[in-house]
């Protein structure tokens, strides 16, 4: 009996031992989501993307935050430093200068933005961040080919 | 006529003296860290917004919260989810005043010591701050820099009985932003 009862609780602690083990990996230690190969909820036109945030932000916010969505419009620039790289779709200009999209590009994806001429027709995908005023942002972003 | 082209050139001179006064970036890094004897937990933001107009002063920024990345997925999660509640507050604001701005040279490189003062808000709470940094002058551009706390609880921030160990009650901000003269 009290054998059994050693052989229960011992089993009860492996089991124990294995879920702690896998709450650590797969929820404490989640990987971030893959954005490169993430598919787009949205695909949408820089102008019209960037009028839906000036006309109605918390609509706008709404739909698109939080979200991986397409952007197709005219590269304007990229803007580059040690930590990142941004490519610019300028849309208009305000009291602070341009104001339009901004993509943080992905690591593996700058080199390809890069190489793009500025007034290139590009679609980009991307992690929508929000409206701050004066640009749509998007993080971890791509070109979609 | 000579009165008229006085006028004129004046007109001129304030008009370009206007357009000078402002430095902007839309690259700016906020840099978040909290400490405690259980764990280190930093993010960081690089697409932060910020404008400081030279004559009055004024200094302004704009954040999105979304846009702060931490290294574990499940801490960014909970931050936006559970504390910030960045679908309901999607931006933090600080507008303000280098209240010493005449004291800083815009022409003259160096670093220069500033007393930053306006309202911050976060998750649509608006607190006054008063807090210390530096602008530096080089070859035309302004670099700001300030490191300060925030009390989370001033901004209605709770952190759950579950991690209270993990999560210190007053956070490091530092900011660090690159200038530049606002090209028209």
């Amino acid at each position: 009996m009290k054998r059994k009862l050693f052989i229960a609780a011992g089993a009860l602690a492996l089991v124990g031992l294995i879920a702690g083990i896998l709450v650590y990996f797969f929820v404490y230690n989640k990987p971030h989501k893959d954005y490169l190969k993430a598919e787009p909820e949205f695909t949408v036109e820089a102008l019209a993307l960037f009028e839906e945030f000036r006309a109605d932000q918390a609509a706008a916010s709404a739909m698109y935050n939080g979200k991986v969505i397409a952007v197709t419009g005219a590269l304007t620039s990229v803007e580059q430093n040690d930590s990142f790289t941004v490519a610019v779709f300028e849309i208009d200009e305000g009291m602070f200068g341009s104001e339009g999209i901004r993509f943080t590009m992905l690591p593996e994806s700058k080199d390809k933005i890069i190489s793009q001429a500025p007034g290139t027709t590009l679609t980009i995908k991307g992690f929508c961040t929000g409206y701050n005023e004066t640009d749509v942002i998007l993080e971890h972003c791509s070109l979609v080919e | 006529m000579k009165q008229l082209t006085a006028l004129f050139l004046l007109t001129i001179l304030s008009l370009a003296s206007v357009n000078a006064q402002k430095y902007i970036t839309k690259n700016g890094h906020i840099r978040f860290f909290s400490t405690t004897p259980m764990e280190d937990i930093e993010a960081h933001n690089r697409q932060v917004n910020s404008a400081l107009d030279q004559q009055t002063g004024e200094f302004v920024f704009r954040v999105l919260m979304k846009s702060f990345q931490f290294e574990k997925a499940l801490m960014q999660e909970h931050f936006n989810e559970n504390y910030v509640e960045s679908d309901k507050f999607p931006n933090a604001t600080f507008t303000g005043k280098v209240s010493n701005i005449n004291d800083v040279p815009f022409d003259k490189n160096g670093v220069y010591p500033v007393n930053v003062e306006g309202d911050l808000t976060i998750k649509g709470i608006t607190k006054k701050i008063s807090e210390k940094g530096t602008l530096e002058i080089r070859e035309g551009k302004v670099y700001g820099k300030s490191t300060f706390n925030v009390l989370l609880a001033d901004y209605g921030i709770k952190v759950p009985a579950a991690v209270a160990n993990n999560i210190a009650r007053s956070i490091q901000i530092d900011v660090d932003v690159t200038l530049e003269k606002l090209a028209k």
